[in-house]
C-alpha cells in the first residue's frame, strides 16, 4: 500500500490554486518521475475544481485512488494513493493536515499563494510517516467525526467532468503539464505495457520514453538505449 | 516449467550475450557479484544476470534461466544441497544457503516491482522446494520475514498464497510420526527420556525442535483478523482466511490420524477414542482439495474415519468463533465490499457444516 502525493490547495472561484505539495515517486522508473509528479499536480487541481465545498470524495483512476476533502472555507487537500491504502486513514490525514495548515498559514495568503511563497513544511514528513498507516494512525475503530457514508465515490476521472468535456483537451490546455508530459500522454494505447515494468500513471507512453533514453545516453554515459541497470 | 529445453537454451544464449555486452561496457559490475571459487560459466552467468536487467525480458524469463542454471549445477553435483537425515537437518554449506538467500531477495524485489508478480512468488516457491528442500528453519524464517510484506500488500493474492504454501509445507515436513510422539501431551509420558550426553546436546536440541503448528496457525488467524478489521474490502484477505481455517482442520485431523496409528486402540483409554472426524471436515477436505493436499491420506481415510473422529465440541467451537467474527464485521463495517465478502464467507462455512 502506498501514498504517492499529498497536496494542499485553495478552491478559487474559477480554478484551484496549489499551495503546497509533497510527492513520493520513488516507485516509478527514473525517467517517469517528473512527469508523474506533474500529472499528480494536474489531477489534484482538477479534482478540487470539480468538487463542491464542504465535500469529501474518492476518485478511482486505474489502480490509483485520489481522496479529496474540500472544506467550507475553500481550503482543500488531496491524497493520491493506491487501491490498498485504507481510505479512512487517508481522510484522517487530510483532516489533520488542513487543520494544521489553516493555523499556520494566514487565510489572506491562500487565494494567491504558491508553493514558493507558502511557509508550511510538514507535508513531506506527513507523507513519509503515513506510508505505513498502522504506525501513523492508531486505528480507532469508532470514528464519530467522519461519516463514511457521505463520501462520494467516483469510478473514473471522467465522471467528474462536464458533459462533453474530454480529459485529453484538459491535458493539452493545462499550464501545469510540461510539453514532455503532454507528449507522453498522447502515445497511449498502441504501446506494449510490458516494455517498461512499473506503474504508468494516467497511461504514460513507453515508446516516447525510449526516445528519451537515447537522448540521455550521451549525458549519462553509463548505459545504452536499451539497458536499465538494476541499481538505478 | 512450460518452456521446452530448446527454448530455454535459446533464452540462455540471449542472456549470455547480453551479459557479455554489459560486462564489456561496464566492467565494475563484476565487483558486485559473488564469485564462486570455481568460476565455471553457469555460476558466473547466474550471478551476473542478477545485476543486469534487460527491459525487454520479463522476470519470468530471467527466473526461467536461473532455474535452468541451478538445475544444471544440482545435476552435475556442483552444489551441495540440503540433506535431511531422520529429524536432523544438516546445515548446508555456505554456497547453497547464499544462493537461496539471494534468490529470495530477488523474488522479494520483483514482487514489489511488478504489478503482476505471480512469477516472483512461484520462483520463490521453486527455490524453497528444490534448493532449500523445504528446510524447516527456512520455512519458519520465511513465514516471519514475509509477514510485514503481506500486511502492506493486502490485495496481493500471490503473497498470501505463499504463506499458505509455507504453512502447508511446515505441516507436511513436521507432522511425522515421531514428531507427533514428542509433541502430543497424551502420549509423552510413555516415552522414556532420551539420553543426552554433552557432545550430543546440540544435536538433540535440533531433533527436539518442536514446531508448534497449532500456535502458528492461530497466529495466522490473528493476522487475518487484524488485517480484515483494518483494511476492509479486500477479497484476498478473506480467501486467505478460508485457507488458514482449512489448514487448521487439516492439521487437527492429521494429528488425530497419527496419534491413532501410534497408540494402541484401547477402548478403555477414553481420550483417544473421543477424537471424531466430523462430516464437516470431510466436506471441507473435498471443498478445498484444489492443491491435492490429501492425496496421500485418501487411502487411509475410509478405514480410519470410523475410528478417528474429532469431538463435536472441537469442530463447532472453531465454527462458532468464525461466525462470531463475521457478525462483528457485519455489524460495524461500512464498506459494501467488506459486507459482501463477509456474507460469502459465512455461506461457505454454512455449506461445510451441512
Amino acid at each position: 500500500m502506498k501514498l504517492y502525493s499529498l497536496s494542499v490547495l485553495y478552491k478559487g472561484d474559477s480554478k484551484a490554486v496549489l499551495l503546497k505539495a509533497a510527492y513520493d515517486v520513488s516507485s516509478f522508473s527514473f525517467f517517469q518521475r517528473s512527469s508523474v509528479q506533474e500529472f499528480m499536480t494536474f489531477t489534484s487541481q482538477l479534482i478540487v475544481e470539480r468538487s463542491e465545498k464542504g465535500s469529501r470524495a474518492s476518485v478511482k483512476e486505474q489502480e490509483y485512488l485520489c481522496h479529496v476533502y474540500v472544506r467550507n472555507d475553500s481550503l482543500a487537500g488531496v491524497v493520491i494513493a493506491d487501491n490498498e491504502y485504507p481510505s479512512r486513514v487517508a481522510f484522517t490525514l487530510l483532516e489533520k493536515v488542513l487543520d494544521e495548515f489553516s493555523k499556520q498559514v494566514d487565510k489572506i495568503d491562500w487565494p494567491v499563494g504558491s508553493p514558493a511563497t507558502i511557509h508550511y513544511a510538514a507535508l513531506d514528513s506527513y507523507l513519509s510517516r503515513y506510508q505505513n498507516p498502522r504506525e501513523a494512525d492508531p486505528m480507532t475503530k469508532v470514528q464519530a467525526e467522519l461519516d463514511e457514508t457521505k463520501i462520494i465515490l467516483h469510478n473514473t476521472m471522467e465522471s467528474l467532468l462536464e458533459r462533453g468535456e474530454k480529459l485529453d483537451d484538459l491535458v493539452s490546455k493545462s499550464e501545469v503539464l510540461g510539453t514532455q508530459s503532454k507528449a507522453f500522454y498522447k502515445t497511449v494505447s498502441t504501446c506494449d505495457p510490458h516494455l517498461f515494468p512499473g506503474k504508468p500513471f494516467l497511461k504514460m507512453g513507453p515508446t516516447v520514453l525510449l526516445v528519451f533514453l537515447s537522448g540521455y545516453q550521451s549525458f549519462l554515459g553509463i548505459f545504452s538505449s536499451h539497458w536499465y541497470v538494476s541499481t538505478l | 516449467m512450460a518452456e521446452s529445453t530448446e527454448e530455454v537454451a535459446v533464452l540462455v544464449q540471449r542472456v549470455v550475450k547480453d551479459i557479455n555486452n554489459a560486462f564489456k561496457r561496464n566492467p565494475h559490475i563484476i565487483d558486485r557479484c559473488h564469485m564462486y571459487p570455481a568460476a565455471s560459466k553457469p555460476r558466473l552467468y547466474h550471478c551476473m544476470e542478477r545485476e543486469v536487467w534487460h527491459p525487454h525480458q520479463e522476470f519470468d524469463q530471467i527466473s526461467e534461466v536461473t532455474r535452468w542454471v541451478l538445475q544444471q549445477l544440482i545435476q552435475e553435483n556442483s552444489l551441495p544441497t540440503f540433506v535431511k537425515k531422520e529429524n536432523l537437518a544438516t546445515f548446508p554449506t555456505e554456497g547453497v544457503e547464499q544462493i537461496v538467500q539471494e534468490e529470495i531477495e530477488v523474488c522479494g524485489e520483483a514482487a514489489g516491482r511488478y504489478p503482476s508478480n505471480y512469477n516472483a512468488w512461484s520462483h520463490r516457491i521453486w527455490v524453497l522446494q528444490h534448493l532449500a528442500k523445504l528446510d524447516v528453519k527456512i520455512l519458519l524464517d520465511e513465514l516471519s520475514s514475509t509477514k510485514h510484506w503481506a500486511s502492506m500488500h493486502v490485495s496481493d493474492h500471490s503473497g498470501f498464497h505463499y504463506r499458505q504454501f509455507l504453512l502447508k509445507s511446515l505441516i507436511s515436513q513436521t507432522v511425522t510420526d515421531s514428531a507427533i510422539l514428542e509433541q502430543s501431551p497424551l502420549v509423552s509420558e510413555q516415552i522414556p527420556d532420551l539420553p543426552k550426553d554433552d557432545d550430543e546436546e546440540d544435536a538433540t536440541a535440533e531433533r527436539h525442535r518442536v514446531v508448534d503448528l497449532s500456535r502458528l496457525l492461530e497466529e495466522e488467524v490473528e493476522l487475518s483478523t487484524d488485517l480484515i478489521d483494518n483494511y476492509p474490502g479486500h477479497e484476498t484477505l478473506w480467501c486467505h482466511r478460508r485457507h488458514v481455517f482449512y489448514l487448521q482442520h487439516h492439521l487437527n485431523s492429521k494429528l488425530a490420524h497419527s496419534l491413532m496409528r501410534l497408540s494402541p486402540v484401547d477402548s478403555s483409554g477414553g481420550t483417544l477414542n473421543d477424537l471424531n472426524l466430523s462430516p464437516a471436515a470431510t466436506r471441507m477436505t473435498q471443498a478445498m482439495d484444489v492443491d491435492g493436499l490429501n492425496d496421500s491420506n485418501k487411502h487411509g481415510y475410509s478405514q480410519e474415519t470410523k475410528r478417528l473422529k474429532r469431538t463435536p465440541a472441537q469442530d463447532s467451537l472453531g465454527m462458532e468463533m468464525e461466525h462470531r467474527f463475521i457478525e462483528q464485521i457485519l455489524s460495524t463495517c461500512r464498506n459494501v465490499e467488506q459486507a459482501r465478502f463477509a456474507n460469502a464467507y459465512r455461506k461457505w462455512l454454512v455449506t461445510l457444516s451441512q
